[in-house]
């Protein structure tokens, strides 16, 4: 019952943060001044005739806040509008969404399902080879950009290995299946993206394990337990990692926005058709209904990640309760 | 002895941390000699102008694409440019960034946690309020927004690498304000708070010279770890394209060195390791500071 009244106070709390997003974002692309102006600066092709009827066919002749008011309606039957490059930007998103998520998901429960218990192990057996060797490379980890460690693996793994394909989600001609089986197809493309992203996500998420579980291998009630005749394996996996994990859901919840942010460069690298590379190629030729969909949508994902990662709190830690 | 004396012996013993300064240390050196130290001019075509001659045999040959050799120690691009001088004067960008960006966020950030955490109360929360919207934006989109209106409006602008590190300072606060007003909301429940109050010292007075430098160990910390932020941030604007076409930066030689990656990779290694060594050095030295600045840590 409890859950289900937290849940409402604190959509009803996202709300007003929603808006203020929505009209910050909205902003944005009449800070620069006219819209239609800007996306079609330079081209002497288009008279000013054209540019207004341009605006009159995407409502951009009203007044700015009719034009907001308008957009927000239309935002919640999840009508994102016409995209300048015509097609409907709900359209061209939801498919992109698809493929992000993908991506984004098997990296991050890979990443999670091998750093946690690397990160245990270097906790527990600190300053040894291992741990050194693990913990330094997740620092190379967390320092080295993705893009160059995207192009790297497609150099060696894709051109000379010759293992997986450069990019793309899956082969463009039937005859070029993996095996001639369109799924077998797509997990081959789904490999290389797939390693970066995990290691990409991992370095960080193994360095936050290791601190977080020595913080908590330095308390009391580890003592007690070691005390009280607990083996190795029950002390680190079940009285330790339980209070170590607070630091790392708050890690991945806040980093989830952060990892949506970055996907137009993994996208791009991999030519991989998810919203990262679609609103890349978008922002290139200022498409500003595709862009304004883009934006709100991953605001809208980080929030929602933001009440899961709050959520997730409770259950880890009984004493954090919701109200 | 005092403290900073303190947390410099500490900083000396660790290891990982010197690595970190020596690292930052000796690119820092690069960025300052640039021209002193690089082989060729900037953005100089091997062999074709004048003023850089082909060191081979035939001067006025355009050097295109040379692996790594004596004369180019990290070989040529295809544009015939000299990987190892590029990288030279690309280590001024990389600090101006990280360094400019990092001023403006902590900045923020710090006004913002000392105002929101000692006066508590409204204050408080419509600063913090405000504090989640920015920090829920997805500011590298914003970010590459902005820089190709600014592009568009005015090709050749010559503010590029100003407006990228406007842009991420003035979105990158949210994170280090909540740190620091969580420390100022620790800090100023101690007695020597409360006393300065008692003999009647101003809230201006006790902000700036009781909690600004207790805090001041958060905010040296937080510094360096933004900085390497900022630096990764810049290589991948610029990796997407939408980077400051008159700036000579590590992202941009490695953005294009990635369109021909399989003509001369060495082009990309370069770049793509000394971003690598930069950010890994700014990130040694502010975990080697955290620990050696950060009084409850001390064993």
């Amino acid at each position: 019952m409890s859950l289900i009244k937290y849940l409402i106070r604190r959509s009803l709390y996202l709300i007003p943060v929603f808006l203020g997003i929505t009209l910050l974002v909205f902003s944005i692309e009449r800070l620069a001044g006219d819209p239609v102006q800007i996306a079609t600066f330079g081209n002497t092709h288009i008279t000013e005739d054209q540019r207004q009827r341009i605006r009159q066919y995407y409502g951009l002749d009203k007044p700015v806040y009719l034009q907001y008011l308008h957009w927000l309606s239309e935002l919640l039957v999840l009508n994102l509008g016409d995209s300048f490059g015509g097609g409907s930007v709900s359209n061209l998103v939801g498919q992109g969404i698809l493929a992000t998520l993908e991506l984004q998901l098997l990296g991050l429960f890979l990443s999670l399902v091998i750093a946690i218990p690397i990160g245990i192990y270097s906790a527990k057996r600190r300053y040894s080879v291992l741990d050194v060797t693990l913990s330094s490379s997740a620092l190379v980890g967390t320092s080295i950009p993705i893009s160059f460690m995207g192009i790297a693996f497609i150099l060696i793994f894709g051109y000379y290995l010759n293992l997986f394909p450069s990019g793309g989600a899956q082969s463009t001609i039937q005859s070029q299946y993996l095996y001639g089986n369109v799924i077998l197809d797509q997990l081959w493309h789904l490999t290389l993206p797939t390693l970066v992203y995990t290691f990409a996500i991992l370095a960080p998420v193994v360095l936050l394990v290791r601190s977080s579980m020595l913080e908590v291998l330095r308390q009391d009630y580890i003592l007690a337990a070691r005390a009280s005749g607990l083996g190795d394996r029950a002390i680190l996996y079940k009285h330790a990692l339980r209070n170590a994990l607070i630091p790392i859901v708050t890690y991945v919840g806040l980093y989830f926005g952060g990892l949506l942010a970055g996907a137009p460069v993994t996208e791009t690298v991999f030519n991989w058709p998810g919203v990262g590379a679609l609103f890349v190629v978008k922002t290139n030729v200022l498409d500003f209904p595709v862009i304004q969909g883009v934006v709100v949508l991953i605001t809208l994902m980080t929030l929602v990640a933001n009440l899961v990662t709050d959520l997730t709190y409770a259950y880890i830690d009984p004493r954090i309760r919701i109200d | 002895m005092s403290q900073w004396e303190l947390a410099w012996r500490r900083l000396k013993m660790n290891k990982a941390a010197l690595a970190g300064l020596v690292i930052v240390g000796v690119i820092g050196v690069m960025a300052l000699l640039d021209q002193l130290i690089a082989l060729y001019p900037p953005n100089c075509n091997v062999g074709t102008t004048p003023n850089c001659p082909n060191p081979g045999p035939k001067p006025d040959v355009w050097a295109i694409g040379i692996p790594p050799s004596w004369s180019f120690p990290f070989g040529t691009n295809l544009a015939g440019q000299d990987v190892y001088s590029q990288i030279v004067y690309g280590a001024r960008a990389a600090f101006l960034v990280g360094i400019g960006a990092t001023a403006i966020a902590l900045a923020i950030a710090t006004l913002i946690g000392l105002v929101a955490g000692y006066f508590g109360g409204w204050v408080d929360n419509v600063l913090m309020r405000l504090t989640e919207v920015v920090l829920v934006l997805p500011f590298f989109l914003i970010l590459l927004v902005f820089l190709r209106i600014l592009f568009t409006l005015s090709p050749g602008a010559s503010g590029g690498l100003l407006v990228i590190i406007l842009v991420i300072g003035a979105f990158s606060w949210p994170g280090p304000a909540r740190i620091i007003r969580g420390e100022v909301l620790r800090v100023r429940e101690f007695e020597y708070v409360a006393a300065s109050r008692q003999i009647g010292a101003s809230g201006f007075r006790i902000l700036f010279r009781h909690l600004f430098p207790n805090t001041l160990h958060i905010i040296i910390v937080l510094s360096t770890l933004q900085i390497a932020g900022s630096i990764l941030t810049e290589a991948a604007v610029s990796f997407l394209g939408f980077g400051d076409p008159n700036s000579i930066t590590w992202g941009r030689q490695l953005a294009d060195a990635s369109e021909a990656v399989k003509q001369a990779w060495w082009a990309g290694l370069a770049p793509g390791i000394f971003i690598t060594l930069l950010v890994m050095g700014f990130n040694l030295l502010g975990n080697g500071l955290r620990d050696a600045l950060d009084p409850r840590l001390r064993e």
